[in-house]
């Protein structure tokens, strides 16, 4: 009973927060655009805190640079569990065209467990919307891999 | 007061009159504009597997490896830019960029795509010539035969090797 309660609830009021982990800005923009009235994400109850103490979600941008990763960690502790953590933009996704640069770790799922990727340079305002919704499992995945072998 | 209220009221009837702005998107579907740039798509049927568009990718995410009898391109699709470089330098037109936007995952195997092409071995030293398709595609350009179409399966090596051997073509070269 309580469990399912809990569910609900973390289904309908997704607390974020995000962390700029190297990002150019690109993505940092788009989702101040997701929050703004045209896009307005609040009304998925989903809005973005001042300390990962309060967040259900760490929203990371930004391809993990050195010098953030252990800040990056310290907030992943800091943030209680359950969480989401969602990878936006291509950097965070595997490391955009920093992929292998000497300062960047190539991505955030070489420093922490990822719930979703969102790539995009920058994802569209949608995109995210999309992303946020898939994590929470409110609309199907809409990609697929594909493997052609010449016969 | 009284002037700070009459403020208020006008603001809420600027909002009324400006109804609803946002979006409905996530209830209903939202298509880009027509240019918009989306997930690269790439055409089965006619990659030939040439590199053109590894060499013009900034974020570097096609691996083109040759393998045994194979040759494989690997598109990393999650650090993808949306440049269309690729689509630019294609020359086969085997590459768009689709208007899927809705790319999120939780895997990402789901932004990857793998491709193998079959390869042409040199016939005498068994160097990698190039894919089949691009051989067949010289073959069907050409149109006639120029007295080299027996070359197409030698590597660039053999073939000067075998045109020094080629009595007819020294013979035109002195000439």
């Amino acid at each position: 009973m309580t469990n399912t309660l809990l569910d609900w609830c973390f289904k309908r009021s997704i607390w974020v927060y995000h962390v700029n982990a190297g990002s150019c800005n690109g993505c940092d923009i788009e989702i101040l655009d997701v929050l703004t009235p045209y896009y307005d994400v609040e009304r998925f109850g989903i809005r973005l805190v001042h300390t990962p103490r309060h967040a259900d979600a760490l929203l990371v941008t930004g391809p993990v640079t050195r010098q953030v990763r252990e800040r990056l960690l310290r907030l992943y502790e800091a943030t209680p569990d359950p969480k989401l953590v969602v990878a936006v933009g291509s950097c965070a996704t595997c490391g955009g065209i920093w992929h292998d640069s000497y300062a960047t770790l190539g991505g955030l799922s070489n420093v922490l467990p990822v719930n979703i990727y969102i790539p995009g340079c920058p994802p569209r305002p949608e995109a995210i919307l999309y992303g946020v919704a898939e994590a929470l499992g409110l609309v199907p995945k809409k990609v697929a891999g594909q493997i052609f072998v010449e016969a | 007061m009284f002037k700070h209220v009459i403020s208020e009221l006008k603001e809420a009837l600027v909002c009324l009159e400006a109804g609803q702005v946002t979006l409905k998107y996530p209830y209903a579907p939202h298509s880009p504009a027509a240019n918009f740039r989306g997930k690269v798509e790439v055409d089965v049927a006619h990659c030939i597997g040439c590199g053109a568009c590894a060499n013009a990718c900034p974020a570097t995410l096609i691996d083109i490896k040759d393998a045994g009898e194979g040759r494989t391109l690997f598109f990393e699709l999650g650090r993808c830019t949306f440049c269309a470089a690729c689509r630019d330098a294609c020359p086969q037109k085997a590459i768009t960029l689709s208007s899927q936007f809705e790319t999120a995952t939780p895997n990402i195997a789901d932004l990857q795509i793998r491709l193998v092409l079959k390869l042409v071995h040199c016939r005498e030293c068994g160097q990698v010539v190039n894919t089949r398709r691009a051989v067949d595609l010289v073959r069907e350009q050409l149109g006639r035969d120029f007295g080299g179409l027996a070359w197409l399966d030698l590597c660039p090596d053999c073939r000067r090797r075998m045109s020094l051997q080629d009595p007819d073509l020294v013979l035109e070269v002195m000439a």
